[in-house]
């Protein structure tokens, strides 16, 4: 994959590139500031990009509004962003175009460098990766938390996974259960809250996402 | 002959002091008078009115400026300073529907506003009514200081056509009283116009309400830089640690080599950002500080300080932490200050405890012209003692040296 990655800290910068220059990819261009970063991401439509939220020249949100902003030009052009804290807000903030090839982590995430490569291959195939901190949290206290109740322990825990944009087969692999088993959770959880079953992975993430962030 | 001589001398000036007393407390209450007597004798007060409304109008517009006056004379003969404490005028807004506020309301043209807060301010401040109030006492000192004068008149109104022996009677009065009758006119002065107590509490209520606001100035920015540091550098330091364990993991098969330099990197990683906690550590509450109190924590201050820094300090009790904790910051602010802005060699630090005041000396022998203007470091520094009405004195000529006096009370 062609990769840009957009971070000012130098250490980091340079660590990310040699980690996925380790699994065999391409870094196509590095960025770090706000606008270097929207520039780079119109200019070079990477495969998926790693984008760090608070960037200079403000020290703000910068990355991150240089990534909604180049999805506004070119939508769907798959982001993974990169925070040393997730928010809620941020999250909704990127999932509220529903255009899938989205992925929103904490740093640490990288740690795990398998994962992290999975879910980055994934936000290029314009799916939606969600770090675990933000599903548990959307769980714990979003605003669907009391109608998720009448779910049973397992079929929470296969929501939680669906919703980070987890596939049947990859939430089967994580939990050690068959592709068919996780199909049958599915089927009762959706009857149970009522969401409409899609073919496609990444809408039916998307689903989820919108049910778990909408009231009443 | 020389008491004699003393005695005129003083003589003179007394009658100058009590003439300008006179002069000053004197004219309106004889407007008064007048029209009070000529009502008693003449009769129909109606007739009178333009001359009361007149001076009505004349004791009001003269009544501040005849204050400032006796002020400034009791200033300058006894050297008591009594503050004027009269409001001062807020600044006027344009709105953003074009209309000027002044604080009290609104009015269409910035003169109109300005007028309109004058006249307001001029009723509410209880300064205005002291003032009027003073008028009365003004004639009283005057009367006490034309004495002099009275009996001098006596004297040659006696000598020329009553009898000498009031002349003698007049002069006697008019030498006898003349160096004594302006002394009643100061402590008068002080005792009516000196600020009420709830002025005084007004005042001081202004300035812990700005107090605060730099307070939490203060440590809203702390708090920023503190998260910016943990942001940028430990935290950072942390992930580009797991990002290099990833790699190697990774590369442990297919590039031995390669892995273990990134474990070699990885760990001098996990050093330098001990490192850097340490670092931040310190600037939030020095562990020395903590540990031994403020005269052992400037010690190691002075040794981590690129400078021949000596330190004498009396031995001083445990003091409270948020003062011990604004005074080392303070010194060692400064001792930046003499590295980076003055190119100091030398630097003398004393912390002498006097009476219940910590006072706190840095003195480098640098180029000087440490620039104390507000927003400037020194500045940020004179507010943070301000907290606890501590006081910062800089005195730093071109060319140098710098000493800065630093000084807090402590209650102890």
């Amino acid at each position: 994959m062609r990769i840009l990655i957009a971070e000012d800290l130098y250490l980091l910068r340079d660590g990310m590139v040699r980690l996925v220059e380790a699994f065999g990819h391409q870094v196509v261009a590095t960025a770090s500031t706000g606008p270097e970063t929207l520039d780079a991401l119109l200019r070079w439509r990477p495969d998926v990009s790693i984008v760090d939220v608070r960037m200079p020249p403000s020290q703000s949100d910068e990355g991150l509004r240089a990534a909604l902003a180049a999805r506004r030009e070119a939508p769907g052009l798959p982001i993974l962003i990169l925070s040393q804290h997730v928010d809620q807000l941020y999250a909704r903030e990127l999932l509220a175009d529903g255009a899938g090839g989205i992925g929103y982590f904490l740093k640490e995430s990288v740690f795990d460098a398998d994962q992290f490569v999975d879910a980055l291959e994934r936000v290029a195939a314009g799916g939606t990766a969600m770090d675990p901190a933000v599903i548990a949290k959307l769980l714990s206290t979003g605003p669907s938390r009391n109608r998720l109740d009448e779910l049973t322990e397992r079929e929470r825990e296969v929501l939680a996974l669906m919703a980070e944009g987890l596939s049947n087969q990859a939430i089967g692999k994580r939990l050690f259960l068959s592709e068919s088993a996780i199909g049958k959770y599915t089927t009762s959880m959706f009857g149970k809250l009522g969401i409409t079953d899609s073919e496609s992975d990444n809408r039916r993430v998307l689903a989820v996402l919108a049910y778990l962030n909408s009231p009443g | 002959m020389r008491p004699v001589v003393s005695w005129v001398r003083e003589a003179c000036a007394g009658s100058a002091r009590a003439g300008a007393v006179a002069a000053l407390g004197l004219p309106v209450p004889i407007l008064w008078a007048g029209i009070a007597a000529g009502i008693w004798f003449l009769g129909n007060p109606w007739a009178w009115t333009a001359p009361i409304v007149l001076t009505l109008v004349a004791t009001l517009l003269t009544s501040r400026g005849l204050c400032a006056m006796f002020r400034k004379l009791v200033a300058q003969w006894t050297g008591t300073v009594i503050p004027g404490g009269h409001w001062e005028a807020r600044p006027v807004t344009r709105m953003s529907t074009g209309y000027w506020w002044n604080g009290y309301s609104y009015s269409r043209s910035n003169k109109e506003a300005a007028e309109d807060q004058r006249l307001r301010i001029l009723w509410h401040d209880p300064a205005t009514w002291r003032d009027l109030r003073f008028v009365p006492i003004a004639a009283l000192a005057g009367l006490v200081a034309a004495v002099p004068f009275a009996g001098f008149v006596t004297a040659v109104v006696g000598f020329g056509v009553v009898s000498p022996l009031l002349g003698v009677a007049g002069l006697v009065v008019a030498v006898g009283s003349a160096p004594y009758a302006w002394r009643a006119t100061p402590p008068l002065t002080v005792r009516f116009l000196r600020p009420s107590r709830a002025m005084l509490l007004a005042g001081r209520v202004d300035e812990l309400t700005a107090q605060r606001a730099d307070t939490t100035v203060a440590q809203a920015a702390e708090i920023r830089r503190i998260e910016r540091d943990l942001h940028d550098g430990a935290q950072a330091r942390l992930v580009s640690l797991g990002l290099a364990l990833a790699t190697a993991e990774k590369l442990m098969e297919t590039n031995p080599e390669a892995a273990k330099a990134l474990m070699r990197e990885a760990r001098a990683g996990a050093a330098s950002s001990l490192t850097e906690i340490r670092d931040l550590v310190r600037g939030i509450n020095p562990p020395v500080l903590t540990e031994r109190g403020l005269v052992d924590a400037v010690r190691a201050l002075a040794l981590d300080t690129p400078l021949d820094v000596t330190v004498s300090a009396d031995a001083l009790p445990r003091l409270d932490a948020p003062i011990e904790s604004a005074v080392y910051f303070g010194v060692a602010e400064l001792l930046t200050n003499a590295v980076k802005h003055a190119r100091a060699h030398e630097a003398r630090v004393s912390i002498v405890l006097d009476g219940a005041v910590l006072v706190v000396e840095v003195e480098d022998d640098g180029r000087g012209g440490a620039d104390p203007g507000p927003g400037g470091g020194l500045d940020g520094l004179r507010r943070r003692l301000a907290v606890f009405d501590g006081s910062l004195e800089v005195t730093s000529p071109e060319g140098g040296p710098t000493r800065a006096r630093m000084a807090v009370p402590c209650g102890s």
